[in-house]
């Protein structure tokens, strides 16, 4: 199964983020095939779109992630390579990235002002309190099972 | 709430206090009357636990209160499955035990001298009334209507498919498995309603507590990710099901590692795929909404789309060839079974053995729910027709868990909840509507709630909310009055029989611990049959500290609860082999068997006999799944169809197979039992046939105990001969007459034919 | 009488537990006097006249001594010694010493002396309550016995064979001083005494024992030494069982606002007569059943209880005990209960029986202060023909919270005597507990009183109640505290 939620985590990450221009271009080409504008285009317009619309928060959370993304992907990488002694470490530390990686994703969307209307009973500052607790169960959780 | 006031008493924050006190009271009462219901057996009876299982719980609970917490993880122990032992600490569901050891350290603190047994004794009633309490919490979720949640509550309470597995004395997982199952799915609802990180949070510490309590945890591991796909499918997919989705799995998997009977399996097994799949697939999902919310183009979006289905697909790919070569383990047997009900009894006899695990009959559906079955149909309709999220909720849990409960008697658990939540929508639509004109008749008000006969008010409330909706919509409402009063009327006559039912049926059915057994004197009052308790307190007190004792893996854990004594086998049936084992020696023949006795170390046997009785629940009735089980070991020595005569009628009596008659079993059983009676009439009492005058002759085993209406039996192994006679002719030397001499001559020359 | 069965066997599931480890504790004496080894009782008296009666129609040998006693030196003495073996002096029970003459006078004050733990010779001092003059003559009432001291022969028998037993002991009485004159009664429970020592008769006079019936008679014997010891061993038929209790726990707890006294007795009990030579046969136990033979087998034991006794129960480590009956009336209240299977010889069987009483009944208010005197019996265990011996009785009175100066008086001997606090049912403070022990006890034992007095002051009457509502009224203040509290987080800009 790892390798498939590598998978996911690696296709996801420029969702929420963006900021890896280095995996943009991945998707580029299938969109480029039916849209008109070149993929560079494409590229930028969202870029550009990006850095518009987004507050500093955001961008905060967004470069948040992107440490994740890369540290959960450092993780597996050394796993494949390096093997899996530790199956216990290896899972409770890939698990806090994953881990914290959706919540924080949760939070970014909590916090989009955009998404307002879906979240009428909860409030940013509300939002940011569940993310500390649910972070809080998630690390007592990955320390616990560390050994 | 405020905005649906009409009555004047019921008006500003007076009101809303009238009602919350109703509301809580009718509450509490419901918990009063589930609790009390499942007391039947402490009041019949005594504070006992019940039945199989439950006595190994309890012997875990007190090693949990005795040894404390981390003694207790690290449990190994050696008086079961001997000589092989059992990690108890790694191989069971801790949250029971550990809950009831909170419980005590609880109340002694609070210097209430409670003993543990009578706390596990009555954490299942106790437990009831909590989950009558989440049911309402989670129907209220479901319905505007305020008095579909009591309803639910109070079918939750009674239902007696639920009762079933927590009268008082039922010291079993699912004791508090199924208000952690509720609870944790109205959790779940609330989340995806809310969209909010700290209920998903706390759904999956549920879900965590849920999975330290019950195997069936796969359950919901299985259900919510069905209820997030079948969403997506459905397009509905929000930033909401994304946050309670994604907190709930990232928490909950980890949550469930935690349990080292668990440990890996949420990565390994095949069963725990699904919501991991559906993780990822929520992951790129998302990331196609946020992208598509920059990029507003409509062929783009469906381009990413496909694009998503094409990952799904490789991924879905993967997962068939990782499970393929092994790195996740394929579904297990026990799963197999729930697909095809056949599997088991072809390829896993023991399953197949378990009568909990036969597929359910039909009427049990009626015997366990009543009312409900009819009204469940009618319940999911209703959530058709107003299908937001929660309801397809519904829906989904209502149609796994029909076919599951199809499936498997004990599955019956889970199907109940939602029945009960379905049935309490409809009669709560049903009220609402039929109640709703402003000269609703006092008596039929005042009982609306057959269950809990406080209820009418928030009902009467919800009437004039549905009332309100119906002036809106005049095609709903009803004119005459004699239509209302008829309808409400045999609905309350229903609710009341349906009342009725359930105390019949959890009196009469599920009341019984199974230990003590009640009869009848001819003078009507109650005699109490002690036999199992008679021959497990002398084990305790007249043998050795370790004698092991061979018995049917049925009454392992009861030996270990109630005699104190080591095992060979249990009712934690994970070690096939040796179960095959116990099974083989009871079916062979003396000369076999003994030296399988000698080898495992075992003192006594322990055999079942309802002969005198008639108790049907013995071994010889039992005997036909040992010989199969140790057939799938030994084809070439035990065999099935040597039990069976010719014509191919399972026989004890004259007519018996020689094999039959030589089996251990059937001679531990008939030993000396024709002594009882007068010559010739010699009768078996639980099948009904006369036996041969001639009883069976032991030779390596001698009786050592048998109670007093012969239902237990225990027999005790002859160590070797002093003088290195053979058994046979030891003991026929001792009975002293010629005659055995024949016998003797002729045992050999059995033993060559077979 | 079920509910109240739960609520107590939630009290005593640890208590079993505990007994049940303890069973066969080898006890040492411990109210001592320790002598010089150089010890030998002063010869002051003189033995003139002695009977000793050995009765054998129980389960325990019960020695009693008529003795006149004569001061023979010259001065009043008020210290006379009787002397037993070391091993005697661990199983001899109830050692008691009157007068005779006067039996109103009480028991003389009797206690355990040990002046050296080599030696075999042990005594027991009686202390007279007058001295003796020099001349004078007293009558002593000795009366004892022994413990564990009755041996099946053959060890093993089958289900149905007749036991029988093997007792020794001397036919010359233990004493200290010269005895002038004696002889020894044997009273067996049959006639049937298949083999027993003969001794011949010296001078002329009959050879002993002359038999009368079951009633054996060694001497009389002409002027014997102090100390002199011939030993005669007796076997005889004994159809009964030997109920010997290791360890018996006696809780008994005073609740003045129940208005109530629950008892509750914990056995460990053995029986220790003739193992079965072979395994037991229900059959041949079922078929035995009509003509009720005498067995050896424990089938069942009655306990006449204080009339007016309420809710008994009899349970055991695994549950209720549903073979029991209780018939009670305004005369009597006799409880009679089965164990699970009949217990034959080395079968153990540890149960609980317990039961409450109304407190006006056992407890009468002094009419000056707060003083209370409680009345109960010692002892209540099973009143069998064949008796019961107990090796080691722990009694606990628990008085309310908040008792005290508690005084206890019994005539039963002790061996230790403590106060402890006992914390259950919302204590604060814990209940005073008095602790009393004494070992190798018989059945004779049954109806002694134990009286214990204390002072109940008003204060500690309301202290539970007070307690209790104190905190609920804390939790209240607490919880409403909490929930006026805002914790909501919510937007400032919402």
């Amino acid at each position: 199964m790892a390798p498939k939620r590598s998978a996911v985590s690696r296709e996801s990450t420029p969702s929420q983020s963006a900021t890896q221009t280095t995996t943009i271009p991945a998707s580029t080409p299938i969109k480029s095939k039916s849209a008109n504008q070149s993929p560079q285009q494409v590229a930028l317009g969202i870029w550009q779109n990006y850095l518009d619309k987004t507050p500093q928060r955001t961008k905060l959370i967004d470069v948040f992630m992107a440490f994740l993304v890369v540290v959960g992907v450092l993780q597996f990488v050394y796993c494949v390579i390096a093997g899996n002694y530790p199956f216990n470490a290896f899972l409770s530390g890939f698990s806090a990235t994953v881990g914290q990686f959706v919540l924080t994703a949760s939070l970014r969307i909590q916090t989009n002002v955009e998404n307002k209307a879906e979240f009428g009973e909860v409030s940013q500052e509300r939002a940011f309190a569940d993310y500390v607790f649910g972070s809080l169960i998630l690390h007592f959780f990955c320390v616990n099972f560390i050994n | 709430m405020s905005d649906t006031i009409v009555e004047p008493f019921l008006k500003g924050s007076t009101g809303r206090n009238t009602r919350g006190i109703l509301r809580l009271s009718i509450l509490v009462l419901i918990a009063a009357a589930a609790i009390a219901s499942r007391l039947f057996s402490v009041i019949r009876f005594e504070s006992i636990i019940h039945e199989f299982d439950p006595w190994f719980n309890f012997r875990a609970t007190k090693y949990l209160v005795q040894n404390g917490f981390y003694d207790f993880w690290d449990w190994f122990d050696d008086r079961t499955w001997h000589p092989l032992g059992r990690v108890t600490g790694g191989t069971l569901y801790p949250g029971l035990m550990v809950t009831s050891g909170i419980i005590y350290h609880a109340l002694r603190a609070l210097t209430i001298p409670v003993d543990i047994r009578n706390i596990c004794v009555l954490l299942a009633p106790g437990f009831s009334g909590l989950t009558a309490y989440a049911t309402y919490l989670f129907t209220n979720e479901m319905s505007t209507s305020p008095s579909a949640g009591l309803l639910a509550a109070a079918f939750m309470g009674i239902a007696p498919g639920y009762i079933s597995r927590s009268v008082a004395g039922s010291y079993d997982n699912e004791a508090i498995a199924i208000f952690l199952l509720v609870f944790t799915f109205f959790l779940w609802i609330k989340a995806l309603k809310v969209g909010s990180v700290m209920w998903g949070a706390l759904c999956a510490l549920f879900y965590g507590y849920m999975v330290s309590a019950w195997g069936g945890y796969v359950f919901i591991t299985n259900l919510i990710p069905l209820h997030v796909f079948v969403l997506v499918c459905m397009g509905r997919f929000s930033p909401r099901l994304y946050v309670s989705y994604c907190t709930w799995y990232a928490l909950g998997t980890l949550a469930s590692m935690q349990i080292p009977f668990v440990g890996f399996l949420p990565i390994r097994s095949s069963e725990h795929m699904s919501a991991l799949g559906v993780f990822g697939l929520l992951q790129l999902v998302g990331f196609v909404e946020f992208v598509r919310s920059g990029v507003p183009s409509k062929q783009f979006a469906t381009l990413l789309r496909g694009f998503v289905l094409a990952v799904f697909a490789i991924a879905f790919g993967g997962l068939v060839l990782l499970t393929v070569s092994g790195v996740i383990a394929p579904w297990t047997g026990r799963f197999y079974s729930l697909w095809d009900t056949g599997y088991a009894k072809i390829h896993i006899p023991i399953i197949a053995s378990v009568s909990e695990h036969q597929p359910t009959a039909w009427p049990a559906f009626f015997f366990d729910l009543n009312l409900l079955i009819w009204l469940f149909p009618a319940g999911v309709y209703l959530c058709f027709l107003k299908l937001a999220d929660e309801q397809v909720f519904v829906v989904v849990y209502a149609i796994l868990a029909s076919y599951f409960s199809g499936v498997m008697v004990r599955l019956m658990l889970t199907l109940t909840p939602i029945v009960c939540v379905a049935a309490a929508l409809v009669l709560s639509h049903l009220l609402d509507t039929y109640l709703s004109i402003k000269s609703p008749s006092a008596p039929t008000d005042a009982d609306i709630d057959a269950a809990s006969n406080a209820a009418p008010a928030p009902s009467k409330k919800a009437a004039k909310q549905d009332g309100l909706r119906a002036m809106r919509e005049p095609l709903v409402g009803i004119y005459t009055t004699f239509s209302k009063t008829s309808v409400v009327s045999a609905l309350t006559a229903y609710l009341l029989i349906f009342v009725l039912h359930c105390t019949w049926v959890t009196s009469n059915a599920y009341s019984s611990p199974s230990v003590v057994l009640a009869s009848r004197m001819p003078d009507g009052s109650q005699h109490i049959i002690d036999d199992y308790r008679e021959a497990y307190q002398w084990l305790r007190q007249n043998t050795k500290e370790d004698a092991k004792i061979m018995s049917w893996w049925d009454y392992g854990y009861q030996i270990g609860g109630m005699a104190d004594r080591p095992t060979l086998v249990d009712n934690n049936t994970w070690n096939n082999t040796h179960i095959a084992t116990v099974g083989k020696a009871m079916s062979s023949s003396e000369e076999v068997s003994y030296p399988i006795m000698r080898q495992h170390e075992v003192d006594y046997v322990l055999v079942v006999f309802g002969g005198l009785l008639g108790y049907s629940g013995d071994d010889i009735n039992k005997f036909l799944w040992m010989v199969r089980i140790a057939e799938g070991i030994w084809p070439d020595e035990v065999k099935e169809r040597d039990f069976f005569t010719e014509r191919g009628e399972y026989r004890v009596d004259e007519g018996a197979t020689e094999t039959m008659k030589k089996s251990l079993m059937y001679k531990m059983s008939y030993y000396n039992y024709n002594a009882l009676f007068p010559p010739g009439q010699c009768q078996d009492r639980v099948r009904g046939v006369k036996m041969p005058d001639q009883g069976p002759v032991l030779n390596t085993v001698e009786e050592a105990f048998t109670s007093e209406n012969w239902i237990i039996r225990i027999y005790k192994v002859k160590d070797l001969d002093n003088v290195g006679r053979d058994h046979a002719a030891a003991a026929s030397f001792e009975r002293g007459n010629k005659k055995k001499k024949t016998t003797k001559r002729r045992g050999p020359k059995v033993l060559r034919v077979e | 009488m079920r509910p109240l069965a739960i609520a107590s066997a939630v009290l005593s599931f640890a208590a079993t537990a505990l007994c049940v480890e303890q069973g066969n504790l080898t006890k040492p004496l411990t109210s001592r006097v320790i002598l010089p080894s150089t010890f030998k009782p002063p010869q002051n008296f003189k033995n003139a006249n002695l009977v000793h009666i050995v009765s054998l129609e129980k389960s325990h040998p019960k020695e009693s001594i008529n003795v006149v006693i004569e001061n023979i030196a010259t001065t009043p003495q008020d210290e006379y010694f009787i002397p037993f073996t070391a091993r005697q002096m661990e199983t001899i029970g109830g050692l008691e010493v009157k007068d005779r003459k006067d039996p109103e006078a009480g028991l003389f004050e009797v206690e355990a002396v040990d002046f050296d733990i080599e030696s075999d010779t042990q005594f027991y001092r009686v202390r007279l309550p007058k001295p003796l003059a020099p001349k004078a003559q007293q009558t002593l009432g000795i009366s004892y016995s022994y413990l564990s001291a009755l041996h099946p022969l053959p060890a093993t028998i089958a289900q149905q064979d007749k036991q029988y037993l093997v007792y020794t002991f001397s036919a010359y009485a233990p004493s200290a001083y010269v005895t002038s004159k004696q002889k020894t009664e044997v009273k067996f429970p049959s006639t049937v005494v298949p083999e027993y020592t003969i001794i011949p008769g010296a001078k002329g006079e009959l050879e002993s024992p002359q038999k009368q019936g079951s009633k054996f008679t060694y001497g009389s014997f002409g002027e014997v030494p102090a100390g002199a010891v011939e030993p005669v061993k007796v076997r005889y038929e004994f159809t009964k069982p030997l109920i010997h209790v290791s360890r018996l726990e006696r809780d008994i707890e005073v609740s003045h606002w129940g208005g109530n006294v629950a008892f509750e007795d914990r056995y460990t009990m053995t029986n220790r007569a003739a193992n079965l030579s072979k395994q037991f046969s229900r059959v041949e136990f079922a078929s035995q059943q009509y003509y009720n033979p005498p067995s050896t087998a424990v089938k069942e034991l009655k306990f006449p209880l204080k009339v007016g006794s309420l809710d008994p129960y009899f349970t055991d480590v695994i549950g209720n005990v549903s073979t029991s009956r209780f018939r009670s009336n305004k005369r009597e209240a006799n409880l009679e209960i089965k164990p699970r299977y009949p217990v034959f010889g080395g079968w153990n069987y540890p149960f609980r029986v317990g039961y409450s009483a109304d407190l006006k009944k056992y407890l009468r208010k002094l009419s000056s202060g707060t003083g209370y005197v409680l009345n109960v019996p010692f002892l209540e265990g099973p009143k069998q023909p064949e008796g019961i011996e107990y090796e080691f009785i722990e009694l606990r009175v628990i008085l309310p919270e908040g008792a005290e100066n508690v005084k206890y008086s019994t005539n039963v001997p002790l061996v230790t005597a403590g106060i402890s606090l006992h914390q259950t049912f919302m204590d604060t403070q814990g209940r005073t507990t008095l602790t009393l022990t004494a070992i190798n006890i018989v059945d004779e034992y049954r109806d002694r009183e134990l009286i214990v007095t204390y002072d109940y002051p008003f204060f500690a009457i309301l202290r539970k109640p007070l307690v209790i509502f104190v905190t609920f009224l804390g939790l209240f203040a607490a919880a409403w505290g909490i929930g006026s509290l805002d914790v909501s987080i919510r937007g400032k800009r919402s």
